[in-house]
């Protein structure tokens, strides 16, 4: 295919009017023993073509009637109008709305995600997007010792291990100190010179922390100390407590789940949140509403750049630039689309049949869950005959969930089980029977 | 106040909708037996909102928007060409939107960022690629990393990276993002590296490497190229390649040949994905055989068409992102070299070098042209001449009145008032003629009627915004 407009006439008027004769001359500084004869890659295919090669190559991935496996990246239905929405060729190919006055379209509905995750998390201010959940903890961090001057952070046990090891590459990157910490440590960690505890809740286990009273707790014993939370599936806040009730100081999660498809993973969202009182030192772009200079209308501009690294170079609290911001109109879409009745409800269903999937496996014999505290719609699951159990699963066209070991190798027949809205009652029965046939299929060998 | 504003939130009644949540089909106990009644929150601030409300409210805001469908988008060193539309219909297919990170079966997926690899191995002159980074400033910081790694794992202090003053403002925060301190190296006359500055300033030992753009943020190409890599690499120090200006150079020269290292790629330019209004990009990077070890984990590898990851490498930097990377970016760029193929670059490469020279000849009759000699894919004008005291801002904000985009402005730092136009490969000779029509009509009344121009935008939705309010009070949500 070929996507440049000239013919041959066109191309020998242009190469006149700039005075040559011939492309070779337009490459005049290029010294003569850099230029190539050719790339050696094979000759450009028509559209068909193309959609024939590709379409082979996705059939190569398989495909599965529902799925068990969320760990950071979860199937969440996506209304019809987030597609229609993000397809708006007006909204996918323009870029970073340097020009504020013809991206008001795009500067608005950045304005309106803004506003909508503030009042999802009622956090006081959150940025126009990070690259992903892991990025924007990794971002959180460095945020944080700028704010505090000090260089070490606490990370409790419970977070995204990918996560974890994104935040361990930036500290090293920025010289900065972590420390793994659980929950009976914590307390006893958190030294003069800690800049920032990290935590997830709901945490990579599947389990709900009481914010309010580990915050409380930090608190005392360490007044200036940060405290970060981060959050892999935030469709929880339809129910959930939201983090500035409280007293996080800065908030940060995947948004993937939000009109996002998995596509393996990426791209996905960075959520961004925290007290306003940082807010001059938060990372990513920020959308503020303005008026006219010289009239009276009211527009969206691109605000507090002063921050960013195309002002302030090797000064910029980050290096970001292009950010995910189709990504997150789509989550915006999803979000009105639900709005207050669908998300609240989406929350409590998930709750719902995860609960529902737990007391069906409780039920097997040598099956039993493993968290104690609340969890939604993930949760750990041991199983004595693992491998046999995700094998049976995947005959049975289910995407079987994940065999923890594969994160934590001491953690043994354990599967981190994810249930969600979109598990039919013929889905999970299918699910649960599976379990049941690994489980006999064990005695019986045995 | 009757405000010209109506944010989404303001529709929407009591009617409950509940559209896009499946029918609850198991026995299920009530949510205050599963969670206890102080976690929930009391209140969830959101309106219920008909369908046919939501998609009148973001067309009309697609309307108020401007893309390169819309027109010519000229902002340099951003690379705005057209987006071929079958790479969307390619990334929606089920096996590529549909696919979980962590599933085992994703052959495609994995032989997919395989043949990736391969084709910008070729395309650059590097050996291996990581797909992790999500942007080309990720990117920055991944090949920084390497460099850090680098030089710990061989016992060496080398905590400095040399920049020109004409780079991006990505490179200098993302060095030091890596730790490392910088050294400004100032352009020559000509608008290159001075050899000589190059020299002394890697005489200390303690230099890193060098971070370049080529060709530069001029648009031009440094003639000395393959002696800036060779004094760098001398004196022990790497070469990395900022590729946010790859595109004019597609099939004509590679930045491995030139002597680079490391290369950083911006999918969402020089590969046609989307930029979506800001992003999501993708920013892989490429080494020499020497550095593959160091490249973030995961990596892939292939034996008898079967694909995996190679073992954990002692030498690499870490993860810089969870799972794989922006794949849905990596499935277009791979449409997009796939449809064009080697013949398909390189004309899109040199096209992109004839688009800008015509305007660059054209517009330098009325417009100062500081660096007045063959360019790459864009070129720069600066303020110097300008009539009536006229700013670069005016003369841009005149250019959305006649309903174009306008070019970069005051970047790079070097050119006072820059105007950094890049019209890349896709526009036509009708599209660039109407642009310098619009251009010399604005120095004309730049001349002849200077009030319009300090004035403008005035056919726009909005006239010129107030920054200076916006920063001092911000408002950043309703």
């Amino acid at each position: 295919m070929d996507f440049v407009p000239h013919d041959k006439d066109t191309i020998n008027e242009m190469l006149n009017t700039i005075g040559v004769k011939s492309f070779d001359e337009l490459y005049q500084d290029i010294p003569k023993d850099l230029q190539l004869d050719k790339l050696n890659l094979p000759e450009g295919l028509s559209e068909p073509d193309i959609l024939r090669e590709l379409e082979t190559l996705s059939q190569k991935n398989s495909l599965y009637s529902s799925s068990f496996l969320g760990a950071g990246c979860y199937y969440h239905y996506i209304p019809s109008l987030v597609d229609f929405v993000i397809s708006r060729s007006e909204f996918y190919t323009s870029y970073t709305p340097y020009q504020a006055e013809v991206s008001q379209g795009i500067l608005q509905a950045s304005f309106e995600y803004q506003s909508i995750i503030t009042r999802i998390t009622q956090m006081e201010v959150a940025n126009a997007s990070m690259y992903d959940g892991s990025t924007a903890l990794a971002e959180a961090v460095i945020m944080a010792t700028y704010i505090t001057g000090k260089k070490k952070v606490l990370l409790m046990e419970g977070i995204h291990p990918e996560y974890v090891e994104v935040v361990k590459t930036y500290c090293w990157g920025h010289d900065i100190l972590h420390e793994i910490v659980s929950d009976d440590t914590f307390l006893s960690k958190l030294s003069d010179d800690v800049a920032a505890i990290l935590f997830q809740s709901p945490n990579f286990f599947g389990e709900i922390a009481d914010v309010s009273e580990m915050v409380k707790k930090i608190r005392e014993k360490s007044p200036k100390c940060l405290i970060i939370q981060s959050m892999t599936d935030p469709t929880c806040l339809g129910i959930l407590k939201p983090p500035g009730e409280t007293d996080i100081d800065i908030f940060i999660a995947e948004g993937q789940s939000f009109g996002i498809s998995p596509s393996l993973g990426g791209p996905g969202l960075g959520i961004f949140t925290a007290k306003k009182k940082y807010l001059r030192k938060m990372p990513g772009r920020l959308i503020g509403k303005t008026k006219e200079i010289n009239g009276e209308k009211e527009g969206f501009i691109l605000t507090l750049q002063a921050r960013e690294q195309h002002i302030r170079r090797e000064k910029a609290i980050s290096n970001i630039c292009t950010n995910q911001s189709l990504c997150s109109l789509a989550a915006l879409i999803f979000l009105v689309s639900l709005g207050k009745t669908g998300l609240r409800e989406l929350a409590i269903q998930n709750f719902q049949k995860a609960t529902h999937v737990k007391q069906k496996l409780e039920d097997i014999p040598e099956f039993s869950i493993l968290n104690k505290k609340p969890t939604y719609n993930e949760f750990l699951v041991k199983c004595p005959n693992i491998d046999d159990f995700l094998n049976q699963c995947k005959q049975a066209d289910l995407l079987p969930p994940l065999k923890i070991s594969n994160y934590f190798p001491e953690m043994k027949d354990i599967a981190l089980v994810c249930v969600t809205e979109m598990n039919s009652s013929t889905d999970i029965k299918k699910f649960v029977r599976t379990a049941l046939i690994s489980s006999q299929s064990k005695n019986w060998r045995d | 106040m009757n405000s010209n504003i109506k944010l989404i939130f303001e529709k929407g009644n009591e009617h409950p909708i509940r559209n896009y949540i499946p029918k609850m089909d198991v026995e299920s106990v009530e949510i205050n037996e599963i969670l206890p009644i102080n976690l929930q929150r009391k209140d969830l601030p959101l309106p219920d909102i008909a369908e046919v409300e939501i998609v009148r409210h973001y067309l009309k805001l697609s309307q108020k928007n401007y893309g390169i469908d819309t027109g010519i988008y000229p902002l340099g060193s951003c690379t705005m060409k057209y987006n071929p539309k079958i790479n969307e219909v390619i990334v929606r297919l089920p096996g590529f939107s549909r696919i979980h990170p962590l599933q085992e079966d994703k052959q495609g997926a994995l032989e997919l960022i395989f043949q990736l690899s391969k084709m910008l191995e070729e395309i650059t002159g590097m050996h291996g690629f990581t797909f992790q980074p999500a942007a080309g400033a990720q990117g920055e910081l991944t090949g920084l990393l390497i460099i850090k790694k680098y030089f710990e794992g061989h016992g060496l202090k080398k905590d400095k990276i040399i920049i020109p003053d004409s780079s991006h403002g990505t490179n200098p925060a993302s060095a030091k993002m890596a730790g490392f301190s910088i050294i400004e190296l100032k352009s020559n006359k000509e608008g290159e590296i001075p050899l000589d500055h190059l020299e002394f300033a890697m005489q200390e030992g303690d230099v890193a490497g060098i971070m370049l753009t080529n060709p530069n943020t001029l648009g031009l190409f440094e003639r000395q190229i393959t002696e800036i890599t060779r004094i760098v690499h001398e004196k022990e120090g790497l070469c990395y390649y900022d590729g946010a200006n790859l595109n004019p150079m597609l099939g004509i020269c590679r930045p491995g040949d030139m002597g680079f290292d490391i290369v950083h790629l911006n999918l969402h330019k020089t590969f046609a994905t989307p930029h979506g209004g800001g992003g999501p990009g993708s920013g892989p990077v490429g080494v020499k055989q020497e550095l593959v070890a160091y490249l973030p984990e995961p990596c892939i590898v292939s034996k008898d068409n079967f694909f995996s990851f190679r073992d954990y490498s002692e030498k690499s930097i870490g993860r810089m992102k969870c799972f794989w990377g922006n794949f849905g970016v990596l499935v277009k760029a791979h449409a997009y070299i796939n449809a064009l193929g080697a013949e398909g670059l390189r004309r899109a490469g040199q096209s992109a070098v004839l688009n800008a020279n015509y305007l660059r000849i054209l517009l330098k009759e009325k417009y100062y042209l500081p660096y007045d000699r063959m360019c790459q894919h864009e070129f720069v004008l600066s303020d110097k001449n300008l009539p009536n005291e006229i700013t670069t801002e005016d003369i841009a904000k005149r250019i959305l009145d006649y309903g174009l985009h306008a070019p970069t402005i005051y970047f790079p730092l070097i050119v006072s008032g820059a105007m950094m136009i890049e019209p890349t490969e896709t526009e036509s000779k009708a599209s660039l003629d109407k642009f310098v029509e619009v251009l010399i009509k604005i120095h004309e009344e730049a001349e002849n009627n200077p009030e319009i121009v300090k004035n403008a935008p005035l056919n726009t939705l909005v006239k010129r915004l107030d920054a200076v309010l916006a920063a001092r009070k911000p408002i950043l949500h309703d």
